[in-house]
């Protein structure tokens, strides 16, 4: 005890001569949201609701079919994309939204980033972290529906269960990345998970009754229609869950005969160029604010 | 083969390579009167050629192994007889094969590399006589396949049809009939093409077939009294397309993912006194797509024990399609269960009789008596189903919490409720006894638990991570 | 070590830091001493890069706005309360700051030792007491025995008792040759660890003394905080009024500021006026008798 400060440098490896560089630090932190992710309270409420809705989707449908066994983008896909429509961009949102205003409003952050990290690997190790998380969730999810219907004999393709989970994977990213720009922008946690549910609400419902609405009442051209419709990460996912489910959109009516037309097989990487601006460009916009703005 | 080979009366055997008869004389051939509709250039004879001109009438001619290049018109009824697969190479120009004679027998060549003049129709087989039989052949990369004309009561069996991978304008029909009363079309598959077709043919049946790739799968013209059975139909653009035909019987066949700009399971365009029993239609674009049929009074068309799962729509009725009966019906998952193109409903059609309804997955209510038969009513009338109907563009929005939430409303507000489309008064409480049945395999149910367990596996993995790092007693006390 | 050269901090209109420059060299210790708002805090903000500011701060050569991550790896920092994720666990926290550093802990217990946290390290953050947490504070600053340490008021949200003991493990670890920067307004606290007193006032460098000096000129006024129940409070403002002492009400007590040698004078006047005194602190203020913080409640 008498030689503190000597026995604190003991029990550690020796100092180096810089910082470690952004890929660890990234990780680092990473990991730190993520145990923090999976132990917060949403975390569990999240994953138990997204897992319970699912079992009830597929078990119901399960039950519908009769064991007829036949596959195809039936009732069960169609209710797990509904589901995830419903549940992921809020979970998505919700935590980015309350990742970097929480911790500013406890003064966590503050602290955070009096250490020798930058600012930009404590939003990407957050952004990866909670990213990380929210993967846990959907892959418990689908994957437990997925055993249920085996086990009840529903011939749902299992490729179809694995391309749910890349897609709603690849959605709650963009939507992780605007909840994070809201969590920049905010003042205090509550406002930002307040605008994040304000923001599920405008593009789960908002924006796709405001184009039915439309599509009746201007008579909006085809065109029109999906470009204004495909500038929504959601009806994206959707897009392409029933893409990859039959290759083709014609279940989706004149419109999607008219992008099967347009775009042919190249509608794939539409989807993939839409889904992965949502995901850089509001981080990217939160990295700039993230930067100039004061953590306390 | 072999043993078709010993049986056969073996009148001429004549194991020919075509460069092994070198000082045969190429003799012009003599195109016989009534069949001179198609002077087709005069061409020297090959090796089969010249077998078939030594052969006498019913005789049977083998053609050993090998890769023959030439064009063949049988003039004579024999039977013609390929010993282990040898090739009819057709060079790319032309009809490859013309049976301008009664009574023959084609069995066992690949025949491949027809031309591509549509104009032309260049088929592989092309039968200008009765009676024929083209069995076991395998046809490839060609524009028409099997091209009956005014060739009653032949025999089309086992062939393999694969048409060019042209585009579908571009391509011909893998089968025609024209007017080919009586004939058997039996366990041929058909891919590739444009249509499997029958014109004007009555009495054909059609049994055991597989088809995909296709633009119809098969599709009757004025074709009457003809009984579809235990066919295959997937991947095509239609499965069936009976057109202007009258006594169909269609029973046992599988429909499956026929998608595409039509992309109906059974398609029906004015056609008469058809039966439509045990079928599955699954994953089609729309199951069954009725316009204008039944086309008279005489008989009801009549849908029993058909299963209609996972298609986009169900089953299509145009304002004009009436008198229709649907009983033991199963339908399954379908997307929109049945729809109304343009506006109107369906009062003129039955989706019950007696006692006796269909079964409706989307059905809710109970069975308190359990004698098998809902309780109450299956009424379809959904808002957004009834938006659709009105404005197609509206699909675009399927499958999205805001349908979700139309609905909602719709049942919620009783103004906007929209009339029922149709009501089936005794709905089944659970599926009805179907002829056919499609039973998930085993592997896939297995690959699914697999895929859920690994989804699991993952999930469980990323959580791992996530695991508190146990603060360890320091091995060596963390002291020098 | 730290080298401040005319830094400007404006919030809004408010003018928080202006036009600070100073120069501590390697092992140099210095204390800020102000009123709160006096711009301590946003000063050291500033040297730890979590605001921007017009001006330039180097530490260790390193510019703190554009090469902030290289300047931050070479302080360590406790600040006036310990922000952590309150389910994280205390040994946790140490491996997770020493990960950010670049160091890996062999033994996060013999780290907590250092600090007399042994034996807490599977506690959760939230089930430390105050001068616990600001001990781990410590213990995570020390972590790779940075060359600067910067404090912010690290014993604002402790009890005297806690203070003391905090000070002293404080002035115990930090050891010789340790660059300090620190923000404070307790006396005790100057004297302990600072060699030089940078007065700010309203943003600016008012006075720099060595910390001997600076203790002696405060000295000459005290103040005095005196926790009186309700009931007599008034009256005892009334009797020290009447005796010449400029008191005040303050929360649940009267502030009463002393000359250095009269310290127990208020005593003797509410004595003799049989006003009950329920307890009593000392606090420092600067030179020009403002008190150092009104607002800090009693202990």
């Amino acid at each position: 005890m008498t030689a503190h400060a000597a026995s604190t440098a003991r029990a550690l490896d020796t100092r180096p001569a810089r910082p470690p560089a952004m890929p660890a630090n990234v990780l680092t932190i990473a990991l730190r949201e993520l145990r923090d992710a999976v132990r917060s309270r949403w975390f569990l409420l999240y994953t138990l609701a997204f897992a319970a809705l699912g079992l009830g989707v597929s078990y119901v449908s399960a039950l519908g079919s009769g064991g007829a066994g036949l596959s195809g983008f039936g009732r069960t896909t169609a209710g797990l994309v509904n589901l995830v429509l419903l549940v992921v961009p809020l979970m998505a949102l919700t935590a980015g939204a309350g990742s970097i205003a929480s911790d500013r409003e406890r003064g966590i952050l503050a602290y955070l980033l009096a250490q020798p990290v930058s600012r930009f690997e404590v939003l990407l190790g957050k952004y990866f972290g909670l990213a990380g998380a929210l993967l846990a969730c959907l892959c418990l999810g689908v994957g437990a529906c997925a055993l249920v219907l085996a086990l009840k004999g529903e011939a749902t393709r299992p490729a179809a269960m694995l391309w749910l989970v890349g897609l709603a994977f690849g959605l709650s990213l963009g939507m992780l990345s605007l909840g994070m720009l809201v969590s920049v922008l905010a003042r205090r946690a509550s406002v930002a998970v307040g605008t994040a549910i304000f923001l599920w609400l405008a593009l789960v419902f908002v924006s796709d009754l405001g184009l039915m609405a439309g599509a009746l009442a201007f008579r909006l051209r085809i065109e029109t229609l999906f470009a204004l419709a495909t500038a929504n990460p959601l009806q994206v996912f959707k897009f392409w869950s029933l893409h990859s489910a039959d290759a083709t959109l014609d279940v989706l009516g004149p419109a999607g005969l008219y992008a099967v037309d347009t775009f042919g097989d190249h509608v794939v990487w539409l989807f993939t160029s839409v889904l992965a601006a949502w995901a850089v460009v509001p981080l990217a916009i939160a990295a700039v604010i993230f930067s100039r703005r004061a953590p306390v | 083969m072999n043993a078709r080979m010993l049986q056969s009366r073996c009148a001429v055997f004549a194991l020919v390579l075509g460069a092994a008869i070198s000082g045969a004389v190429a003799q012009e051939h003599e195109v016989p009167a009534p069949l001179a509709a198609r002077p087709a250039t005069p061409r020297p004879l090959g090796a089969i050629g010249r077998a078939l001109a030594a052969a006498p009438d019913g005789a049977v001619v083998e053609i050993g192994p090998g890769v023959y290049h030439e064009h063949l018109r049988i003039t004579r009824p024999v039977t013609l007889v390929g010993v282990g697969m040898p090739v009819i190479d057709g060079g790319g120009s032309g009809d490859i094969v013309e049976i301008a004679a009664p009574e023959v027998t084609l069995r066992g060549f690949v025949i491949r590399n027809t031309g591509i003049d549509l104009d032309k129709e260049n088929a592989a087989v092309r039968v200008l006589a009765s009676r024929a039989t083209i069995e076991d052949c395998v046809l490839e990369d060609i524009l028409f396949g099997i091209d009956l004309r005014d060739a009653p009561d032949s025999v089309v069996r086992s062939n393999r049809i694969g048409g060019k991978r042209l585009d579908v304008a571009r391509r011909g029909d893998g089968l025609r009939l024209w007017r080919a009363d009586r004939t058997l079309v039996e366990g041929n598959t058909i891919h590739d093409g444009r249509d499997a077709i029958l014109w004007y043919s009555k009495g054909v049946v059609v049994r055991g077939n597989v088809s995909h790739n296709c633009r119809y799968g098969l599709h009757l013209m004025y074709s009457d009294e003809v009984t579809i059975e235990g066919n295959r139909l997937e991947r095509n653009s239609v499965g069936v397309y009976l057109m202007y035909s009258a006594g169909v019987e269609l029973r046992r066949n599988l429909l499956v993912n026929n998608r595409g700009p039509s992309g109906y399971g059974i398609g029906l365009k004015e056609t008469d006194r058809f039966v439509i029993t045990d079928n599955v239609l699954s994953g089609n674009r729309v199951g069954v797509y009725i316009d204008g049929s039944p086309f008279t009074n005489k008989m009801p068309g009549m849908f029993r024990r058909n299963t209609l799962a996972c298609n986009d729509i169900g089953v299509t009725f145009l304002p004009s399609a009436r008198n229709n009966e649907f009983v033991d019906n199963n339908f399954i998952d379908n997307i929109e269960q049945v729809s109304v193109a343009g506006r109107g409903n369906l009062s003129a059609n039955r989706f019950w009789v007696g006692e006796r309804g269909n079964y409706w997955s989307d059905y809710t209510g109970y069975d308190q008596n359990r004698d098998g038969i809902g309780d109450f009513v299956h009424e379809s009338q959904t808002l957004f189903e009834n938006m659709m109907d009105r404005e197609p563009k509206l699909r675009l929005f399927l499958f999205s919490p805001a349908q979700q939430a139309v609905e909602f409303v719709g049942r919620a507000v009783p103004s906007v409720r929209p009339e029922p489309k149709f009501v089936d008064e005794v709905p089944l409480m659970r599926p009805a006894e179907v002829g056919l049945n499609v039973r998930p395999e085993r592997g896939a149910l297995v690959r699914l638990g697999g895929v859920g367990a690994a989804l699991l596996l993952v999930g469980g993995l990323v959580l791992g991570l996530a695991r508190t790092p146990r603060d360890g007693q320091p091995a060596n006390g963390g002291v020098a | 070590m730290i080298r401040i050269d005319s830094v400007t901090k404006r919030f809004g209109r408010a003018t928080a830091v202006d036009n600070v420059s100073l120069d501590i060299p390697a092992g140099d210790s210095v204390a800020l001493w102000g009123v709160n708002g006096a711009g301590k805090t946003t000063l050291i903000r500033c040297v730890l890069g979590l605001y921007r500011f017009s001006g330039r701060i180097e530490v260790g050569g390193h510019d703190v706005g554009r090469r902030g991550k290289r300047a931050r790896a070479l302080i360590g920092y406790v600040p006036q309360e310990l922000g952590f994720h309150d389910e994280l666990g205390v040994a946790e926290a140490v491996r997770y700051f020493a990960l950010l550093r670049g160091l890996r802990v062999r033994s996060a217990e013999s780290v907590l030792d250092d600090v007399g946290l042994a034996g807490h390290g599977g506690k959760r953050v939230r089930e430390l007491s105050g001068g616990m947490k600001q001990r781990l504070a410590l213990a995570i600053a020390m972590l790779g025995n940075p060359p600067v340490l910067v404090l912010d008021e690290v014993t604002a949200s402790l009890d005297a008792c806690g203070r003391g003991e905090f000070v002293g493990l404080l002035s115990r670890l930090s050891g010789a040759g340790r660059t300090i920067l620190f923000a404070s307004h307790r006396i005790e606290e100057v004297t302990t660890l600072a060699r030089r007193v940078v007065v700010l006032e309203a943003g600016r460098i008012g006075a720099q003394t060595d910390s001997e000096t600076f203790a002696e000129s405060l000295g000459l006024h005290s103040m005095l905080h005196l926790t009186i129940r309700e009931s007599t409070r008034r009256l005892a403002l009334e009797h020290l009024c009447a005796s010449g002492f400029a008191a005040r009400m303050n929360g649940v007590g009267l502030l009463v500021p002393v000359a250095r040698e009269q310290k127990a004078a208020p005593f003797r006047v509410l004595a003799e006026a049989r006003i009950a005194i329920d307890d009593f602190e000392l606090i420092a203020a600067d030179a020009a008798g403002a008190p150092a913080h009104t607002q800090e409640a009693q202990p």
